[in-house]
């Protein structure tokens, strides 16, 4: 190298390594919760614009904890019938439906050999805790099918300890298998429409064969029907997580 | 639409109207229009000035201001009449008030009898020729004519109808926005028009409204949102009943 007044070249520290904290990277991901994205139509944006500072006032004052369909939940609402005003029901979230402010989830419990199913919407103002007694997802987003299971899959302990979540980024699927009471069911769940893949079906060959009749392998492929929410999620996660820290 | 909740736990279903560049355009005195009142045109959404003729832009010209999608014309009291020119806001309507909304209906073309008469038809088996959705008998034997006016079928829809005595529940000064109880007529995103209710019980409502309009430029400054006493605000926690 060329020095300049044929001294050595002064001493260059080298570069400062980039060190880039995957941890933090991941915790902006943060989970949102799908009444928030708005739905595929006409109506003018400034609609769900004014939902959603609705939505973000109630979450300020009250915690809706992140959960997914599968996980069991425990709620109390207020009730001017009961005798201590307050109603508690556990039970496991078998859909979620809605959105904006009127999103609901549907709880699901078997309370002495009865089933029962109560729809609840989470922002409504008589719902006074939401407690997740077990955070997990399962193989699909709708357990509707869970009508048609054997009773043992949808009752679950109403003084249930809350189960604390092992990792805190990785939710567990529980890959179960459900297996069902005997044919007929309230809808023929083996049907490529429904497309469920938590149900141990013990029909015989012929039967599986013949459901595949009703597949439509060309709805996957109808780009009418797509619907990219990658950027809008994007920027509502950013206006969330504004929000919420001020 | 949205739901809202009460103080006491119940649910409303509501719509939402939003107030965008409403202007007056023209006074009308009880003399020249001929009824018995004086008249207001009022002109809704901003539009292109260029798909109509000059000979259509001339009354927006008097009053300065650019081309409206939809005229309308409200009957005022005398002193109640506002100067031309002067935009109206949604704070025009309080929480708590009235109000009646007229709009056109969507439209569902040509109907059977039916769908647009609500008629019952004819039994699906037991021997019927061709003859499911019919109007089946038109007049009697004496009549010997069909009275003007027999339901029958035809274009459906896309008419002027309006919703009575609707609540209004909150108002959202900063976008214009009217928060009204129940469902309107039209479709998504049409024009609609709004007025205080004529019903009798709704008389003695509106206890102090502004009047004849709220003027944006003078000294009362309104919060962001007006909510009715009976709303559950979200600032609140959640409802308790002792």
């Amino acid at each position: 190298r060329v020095s300049s007044d044929g001294k050595p070249p002064k001493f260059q520290p080298p570069p400062k390594p980039v060190i880039i904290d995957r941890k933090t990277q991941k915790e902006e991901r943060r989970f949102l919760s799908p009444e928030f994205i708005p739905p595929r139509g006409r109506t003018d944006p400034l609609k769900y614009y004014i939902e959603r500072k609705d939505m973000i006032q109630r979450r300020k004052v009250f915690n809706i904890p992140k959960f997914y369909v599968g996980s069991v939940l425990a709620v109390t609402t207020a009730d001017p019938y009961a005798s201590d005003k307050s109603k508690r029901f556990v039970g496991i979230c078998i859909q979620r439906g809605g959105k904006g402010l009127g999103a609901t989830f549907v709880l699901r419990n078997v309370i002495e050999d009865q089933g029962v199913e109560i729809c609840y919407e989470l922002y409504s103002p008589r719902i006074q805790a939401i407690e997740v007694l077990k955070l997990e997802k399962r193989l699909d987003e709708n357990l509707v099918y869970l009508r048609d299971a054997l009773p043992e899959y949808s009752t679950f302990d109403v003084n249930m300890k809350p189960v604390p979540p092992t990792d805190h980024e990785e939710i567990p699927v529980n890959k179960l298998q459900v297996r069902m009471k005997p044919k007929p069911w309230s809808k023929r769940w083996e049907r490529p429409k429904y497309n469920i893949k938590g149900i141990k079906f013990e029909l015989p060959e012929h039967k599986m064969k013949a459901a595949q009749k009703w597949s439509q392998p060309w709805m996957e492929f109808d780009m009418l029907r797509e619907y990219n929410i990658s950027k809008i999620e994007e920027k509502i996660r950013k206006e969330l997580n504004e929000e919420l820290e001020k | 639409m949205m739901p809202i909740w009460t103080k006491s736990g119940e649910k409303h279903a509501v719509t939402l109207l939003k107030v965008q560049d409403c202007h007056v355009l023209r006074y009308v005195s009880k003399e020249e229009s001929g009824g018995k009142t004086a008249k207001l045109l009022v002109g809704g959404k901003n539009v292109s000035p260029f798909s109509k003729p000059e000979s259509a832009h001339e009354i927006f010209k008097e009053a300065g201001v650019p081309r409206k999608q939809k005229v309308t014309t409200f009957n005022v009291t005398d002193d109640a009449i506002i100067k031309p020119g002067t935009p109206l806001y949604a704070a025009h309507f309080r929480p708590g008030q009235f109000v009646d909304v007229t709009a056109k209906t969507i439209g569902k073309g040509f109907q059977g009898v039916v769908k647009r008469w609500g008629f019952k038809g004819q039994p699906a088996s037991h021997g019927q020729t061709k003859t499911h959705r019919r109007p089946g008998a038109v007049s009697t034997n004496k009549a010997a004519k069909v009275y003007r006016g027999k339901k029958m079928p035809g274009k459906m829809g896309n008419i002027y109808r309006t919703s009575f005595g609707l609540k209004v529940w909150r108002i959202n000064t900063k976008h214009d926005i009217i928060y009204v109880n129940g469902s309107v007529p039209g479709h998504t995103n049409c024009l609609v028009k709004v007025r205080d209710s004529k019903l009798p019980t709704y008389k003695d409502c509106n206890k102090n409204p502004p009047f004849p309009t709220f003027f944006a430029d003078g000294d009362e400054e309104l919060p962001e949102d007006l909510f009715d006493e009976e709303i559950f605000q979200f600032t609140d926690p959640s409802v308790t009943f002792a």
